[in-house]
């Protein structure tokens, strides 16, 4: 009696664990460099504590990133970064939730190289913009690793760029985003 | 037999229940950081590395090379002179200014060195240590504490040919003990110690002046910010050995020093530089002069216009186009 009770309990919680496969990462790589000249690294930025999760059987992500993670070239832009344009000690994370159209389940199990676009919301500093981009699957080793490139512009998040600056600056800020599951 | 059914059927809807709560992804995500332990540690106490005159806890940033450029010009208005403090257009224009040109780099987030030229053929070395950082969080530090000390060495055609290079010699040690109250304001106190090797002439009981190898004396400043990049600031700080007169090293006359200096300031923070325009109760560009050889006296009306301009530099780039 015992025995078919634990059984049954561990079919169960297998089926259930079984049907919500999702993989986590806590070093999600994400850089920037604002500036118009992209050879100039003065004002890049990284942060390499983004979180992500991946469930598998819907095809779903979801990435969060606390904005003072990231860390620039020079250190008066990161105060000016948190401080003044990001505000980040009153919304301190970014994040982004979407599907990714075009994943299956098998490009996990065989190593290679997939293209398909991801859909959804991006968050950032308050304000939400739907989003669309393509990404680059690579699996290798036990090890999926996505890689997104995309660009953010400033004034559509309500960031405030003083006219001084503004020249200075790229208007597209390209975001490169590098996130690594193990399988 | 029963009992199984209903346990099987009682588990299937809770893993049902299960998969549905893990599908909001990004909620799980937030719950999972703010249940994180957090360190808050306080950053911009002040915006630049000097309040006005005096060092600030503020250090340029690891891997940055600071390029500091300070101006005091001469007084804005001299009693006696009536008129010509006018030609002289409030001492901008009255040929009488210090020049303080500095570089420093951090190679680590808690410690600076720096170099300067501080004119009249003066020049200074120093070092910054962060030792306790403002943070709350697990752990809880209400303060900011620095400690910061200088060598200066005076290179100037002296009164004696035998003049060691020992002779020339003089030191800072200050202790800055700052602490963010909330966004808009800061304070500082500062204790500071000046050292000379040696000063000439210190008979003073035979010759009515005053001269001493140890000055000691304390500051205040303070800023408040009224727009994310504009901020007033202020200093006023006192000699405590309250000399008011002193023989000059250089030609052995006596010279007038006042022990109170009182700075009002302006920041403003254009993106790339800060600029500091002030008025202050000393035409000196050294600390070491003016905490312990200070010739303005406030209560004259002796102030002077000055300014400070801040430029940093990322000279080691620390972030990686690539994990």
């Amino acid at each position: 009696m015992k025995h078919i009770l634990l059984l049954t309990l561990s079919i169960v919680l297998g089926v259930s664990l079984l049907n919500a496969q999702t993989y986590k990462t806590r070093d999600g790589y994400l850089t920037f460099n604002p500036n118009k000249d992209q050879s100039h690294k003065d004002y890049a930025a990284a942060s390499k504590e983004a979180t992500a999760v991946l469930k598998v059987e819907t095809s779903e992500v979801a990435l969060l990133v606390p904005m003072k993670t990231f860390h620039f070239n020079n250190a008066l832009l990161e105060e000016h970064f948190n401080e003044n344009y990001l505000h980040t000690d009153k919304i301190p994370n970014a994040s982004y939730k979407g599907k990714l159209i075009g994943f299956t389940k098998d490009m996990l199990e065989k190593d290679g190289t997939y293209n398909f676009t991801s859909e959804g919301q991006i968050t950032l500093h308050g304000v939400t913009q739907a989003f669309k981009s393509p990404v680059k699957l690579e699996v290798k080793n036990k090890v999926a690793t996505f890689y997104c490139d995309f660009p953010i512009q400033a004034d559509k998040f309500n960031i405030d760029i003083p006219a001084v600056v503004k020249p200075k600056l790229a208007d597209q800020t390209p975001i490169s985003a590098t996130i690594k599951f193990q399988l | 037999m029963k009992r199984i059914t209903l346990f099987t059927v009682l588990c299937l809807l809770l893993g049902q229940f299960r998969a549905m709560a893990q599908d909001d992804l990004l909620g799980d995500l937030v719950k999972e950081d703010s249940a994180k332990p957090k360190q808050n540690i306080t950053a911009g106490t002040f915006k630049s590395t000097r309040v006005i005159n005096m060092q600030s806890v503020e250090m340029t940033g690891k891997g940055n090379l600071q390029f500091m450029i300070s101006h005091h010009f001469g007084n804005v208005w001299e009693n006696g002179k009536g008129w010509s403090n006018l030609a002289n257009f409030l001492g901008l224009n009255a040929g009488v200014a210090n020049t303080l040109l500095s570089l420093d780099y951090s190679p680590t987030t808690w410690g600076n060195v720096g170099l300067a030229l501080t004119g009249k053929a003066q020049y200074e070395v120093w070092g910054k240590i962060k030792l306790l950082r403002q943070q709350t969080g697990e752990r809880n530090i209400p303060i900011t504490l620095d400690w910061f000390s200088t060598m200066h060495i005076d290179c100037s055609e002296g009164a004696s040919p035998e003049d060691f290079v020992w002779n020339r010699m003089s030191y800072l040690h200050q202790i800055l003990i700052a602490r963010k109250f909330n966004d808009k304001l800061s304070l500082q106190l500062t204790p500071s110690y000046v050292h000379y090797n040696y000063t000439p002439f210190y008979d003073y009981k035979s010759s009515g002046g005053h001269q001493a190898n140890n000055v000691f004396s304390v500051g205040v400043g303070g800023r408040y910010k009224f727009t994310s990049k504009k901020a007033l600031t202020f200093e006023y700080s006192r000699q405590l050995n309250g000399y008011k007169d002193l023989y000059s090293s250089e030609t052995g006359s006596m010279i007038n020093y006042y022990p109170d200096i009182i700075s009002l300031g302006y920041d403003w923070d254009t993106g790339g530089h800060i600029f500091q325009f002030y008025v202050s109760s000393t035409t000196a560009a050294s600390n070491i002069t003016q905490l312990s050889r200070n010739t303005s006296d406030f209560k004259q009306g002796n102030f002077s216009l000055g300014f400070t301009i801040n430029r940093s530099f990322g000279v080691k780039k620390v972030v990686k186009t690539a994990p």
